[in-house]
C-alpha cells in the first residue's frame, strides 16, 4: 500500500497520522514549519479552554505517538509543491531539507489549519504601535511563562482589558464569521491572570459571549469565582493616555447607553481565526473549492465533514473552519478512517 | 460644552435680577452640560457588596433582565426607575454617580423574591439590591429620604425615655420637616386618637424601669453597629450622615 499523505502537523494532522498508523497504514506526514504541534505549539498556548489543561499535556502525547510509530515517515520544513492524479491516488512532489522529489501516495488528509488574524489590520486598536496592546496569541506565551509585565515599562499591570472579536464578525476586514474560540480563550486568560495575580482587575469587552455547550461553565466560573468583569460593547479605538503610560479604550457601555473612555494598563486583542496560508495553498494545489470565507468546504458538512468530495482527499481540523483542539483531533481520527478505507480500495 | 437651547439644560439657574458686589449678573447661569463620557471603572462598590452576607452573589449577574421582567415594583406597579438588573450592573462596574441617582428608589423593593426564584444564575437579587441600598445609605451618597428622617426621629424619641411617645414623635418629626398643621386641627385629631385608644403618650402613662442604666448600653450598641457596618467602606467615599 502506498502511504497516506497527511499534510499538516498540528493537532488534526498528528491525530490523523497516529490513527492511520494504528490501523497499520503507512503514513507520510509533512509539516512546513520546523516543529510539530501547529499553532498551539507556535504560540506556546498556556492552559487550554475549557478544562484548563496545560497545552503540553495534550500536544506532547500526540507528538510522541507520532514519533514512536515506525509506520510514520515524518518531514518538517517540507511542503508539497506539485500534485498529479493517478488512476488510484496521487503523485506529489515534496520539497524539503531531508526529502525532495516525487512520491506516490494512496490518499491525502489535508490538515492545513488556520492562521490567527493579523491584528495590525484593525489599525484603530494600535496593535504594533502601542507596545501594551497585545494580541491574545502572544499573551498565551506571556501567561505560559508567567511574564505578565507590560512590554513598555516592565511593570505589572493593575488593570487589563480583553477585546473580543478582533478580525471576527467584521465586514470591514472581510471576516464576518465567528472564531468560536475567542470568548473562551480570552475568559480563560482572564481566569489565569486572576489565579496568578488576584490583584489585577480584569475586564472583557464583548458583543456576545459564545462559550458554547459545556464550555459555559468556564464563563460562569470566571464571574462567580474569579470576579472577571464583562462590559457589553466593542471598543471603537485605543489611544495612548497619560503621556504614553496607559492606554485609553474608547467605547460605549451599551447597557449604560453612555460613551466610555477608560484607561487600562494593557489591552489584549482576541484575534480571529482565518484560513491558514497552508490551507489556501492546498486548495489551489488540489483544485478544491473553498467557501466564501476561504476555508475548505466538505462536500457534506453535516453527514460527512471529513470528505472533500474529491476522491481520495480528506479534510480535518481548522482547514474547514474555526475549531477547538478536541474537534480537530476527532476530525483527524475520522479523516484517517476514511483515508484508510480509500487506500485499501 | 455650552448649549444654546436652555430648556435642555438640567439644573439651569435663571434669575431676573441678580447683583454681585453691585454688578448686574442677571440671566442664565449653569448653562454648561457635563460630559456624558464615563472615564473610569472602580471596583470598590462591588468589592464592598460582595463582602456583605447579602451581597455575596453579585458577581454572578450577567444582565439578562429576568429579575426586572418579573419585578412587581418595576413591571406590575410600574415604577420604571426601580430596575434591579440595572442597579446590579452599576454596582458591578462602579458607576457610582449613576447609582446615586437611585439611592431613594433602591429601597422600594417589597421583597416578594420572585427575582430570587427566577434568576438563572442564582443571584440573590433581593438581597444584593438591599446590600447596594445599604452601601448608598452608609456612604451618604444620597440625601436622606423622609422615611429615613422619620426612622431617626423615631429612634431618638424611643431612646429618650425608653418608651415611645407618639404625640411627641409627631410634633418633632413635623417640626423637623418644616410642615405644621394648624394647632386647632392637631388638637382635635390628637383628642380623637387619644379617646379611641390609638395614640399612646408613653412617658405620661408608663415608665421603663432602669432606663438610665440601659440607655447608654443601647446607644453604645447602636454606634458600634454603625461603625462595624462602615468599617469596610471604600476610602474613596468617606462615610457621612447615616442614622
Amino acid at each position: 500500500m502506498n502511504p497516506v499523505l497527511v499534510l499538516g502537523g498540528g493537532p488534526a494532522g498528528l491525530s490523523a497520522a497516529a490513527e492511520l498508523a494504528s490501523l497499520g497504514a503507512p503514513v507520510l506526514l509533512v509539516e512546513k514549519e520546523e516543529y510539530w504541534g501547529g499553532n498551539p505549539r507556535r504560540w506556546h498556548y498556556s492552559l487550554l479552554a475549557p478544562d484548563l489543561l496545560p497545552a503540553e499535556e495534550v500536544l506532547n502525547p500526540l507528538v510522541s505517538r507520532v514519533e514512536g510509530a515506525p509506520l510514520i515517515e515524518r518531514h518538517l520544513r517540507t511542503t508539497v509543491s506539485r500534485v498529479e492524479p493517478l488512476s488510484s491516488g496521487f503523485r506529489v512532489e515534496l520539497k524539503g531539507p531531508e526529502t525532495s522529489g516525487w512520491r506516490e501516495v494512496s490518499s491525502v488528509v489535508l490538515a492545513t489549519g488556520f492562521d490567527h488574524f493579523d491584528s495590525r489590520r484593525k489599525y484603530e486598536y494600535g496593535y504594533g504601535r502601542y507596545p501594551d496592546v497585545i494580541d491574545f496569541k502572544e499573551f498565551e506565551g506571556m501567561i505560559h511563562d508567567d511574564r505578565l509585565t507590560r512590554p513598555s515599562d516592565g511593570a505589572l499591570p493593575k488593570r487589563i482589558a480583553w477585546l473580543l472579536c478582533v478580525g471576527s464578525r467584521d465586514v470591514q476586514v472581510g471576516n464576518p464569521w465567528c472564531c468560536r474560540m475567542g470568548c473562551a480563550v480570552s475568559i480563560k486568560q482572564a481566569v489565569e491572570v486572576r489565579q496568578k495575580h488576584p490583584e489585577i482587575d480584569t475586564y472583557v469587552y464583548y458583543m456576545d459571549i459564545r462559550t458554547y455547550g459545556l464550555w459555559e461553565d468556564l464563563y460562569w466560573k470566571s464571574m462567580n469565582e474569579y470576579g472577571v468583569k464583562f462590559i457589553r460593547g466593542r471598543i471603537g479605538q485605543i489611544t495612548q493616555a497619560e503621556g504614553g503610560k496607559r492606554l485609553l479604550a474608547t467605547g460605549e457601555d451599551t447597557i449604560l447607553s453612555r460613551p466610555t473612555e477608560v484607561p487600562f494598563d494593557m489591552i489584549v486583542l482576541a484575534s480571529g481565526m482565518e484560513p491558514g496560508t497552508g490551507t489556501k495553498e492546498a486548495a489551489q494545489l488540489f483544485g478544491l473549492p473553498v467557501g466564501p470565507e476561504g476555508f475548505l468546504t466538505p462536500k457534506l458538512s453535516d453527514l460527512n465533514p471529513v470528505e472533500s468530495g474529491h476522491p481520495g482527499i480528506f479534510l480535518a481540523g481548522a482547514a474547514t473552519g474555526p475549531k477547538a483542539i478536541p474537534d480537530a483531533v476527532t476530525e483527524g481520527m475520522g479523516a484517517a478512517l476514511r483515508a484508510y478505507k480509500h487506500a485499501r480500495g | 460644552m455650552p448649549i444654546v437651547e436652555k430648556s435642555l439644560v438640567e439644573g439651569l439657574e435663571r434669575s431676573e435680577s441678580l447683583q454681585v458686589e453691585g454688578i448686574d449678573v442677571s440671566g442664565d447661569w449653569n448653562t454648561f452640560i457635563a460630559s456624558r463620557v464615563h472615564t473610569d471603572l472602580d471596583l470598590s462598590i462591588v468589592d464592598w457588596v460582595r463582602g456583605q452576607p447579602q451581597g455575596a452573589t453579585i458577581d454572578r449577574c450577567w444582565q439578562c433582565g429576568t429579575c426586572t421582567a418579573g419585578c412587581c415594583m418595576h413591571t406590575d406597579y410600574g415604577l420604571e426607575e426601580f430596575n434591579p438588573r440595572y442597579f446590579i450592573y452599576l454596582a458591578q462596574l462602579g458607576y457610582d454617580k449613576e447609582l446615586a441617582r437611585y439611592a431613594q428608589t433602591v429601597w422600594r423593593c417589597v421583597s416578594c423574591n420572585k427575582c430570587v426564584e427566577r434568576c438563572p444564575k442564582g443571584v440573590k437579587v433581593e438581597e444584593v439590591v438591599h446590600s447596594i441600598g445599604t452601601y448608598l445609605e452608609l456612604t451618604g451618597t444620597a440625601p436622606k429620604s423622609p422615611a429615613d428622617r422619620f426612622d431617626e426621629a423615631y429612634t431618638r424619641n424611643l431612646l429618650a425615655r425608653g418608651i415611645l411617645d407618639e404625640a411627641g414623635l409627631f410634633q418633632t418629626f413635623e417640626a423637623g420637616e418644616g410642615r405644621t398643621l394648624p394647632t386647632g386641627e392637631k388638637l382635635r385629631m390628637g383628642l380623637r386618637l387619644l379617646l379611641t385608644g390609638r395614640l399612646h403618650t408613653g412617658p405620661l402613662a408608663k415608665r421603663t424601669r432602669g432606663w438610665g442604666r440601659l440607655r447608654p448600653v443601647l446607644e453604645r450598641m447602636l454606634s458600634e453597629d454603625l461603625a462595624r457596618r462602615r468599617q469596610d467602606l471604600p476610602a474613596r467615599l468617606p462615610p457621612k450622615g447615616g442614622p
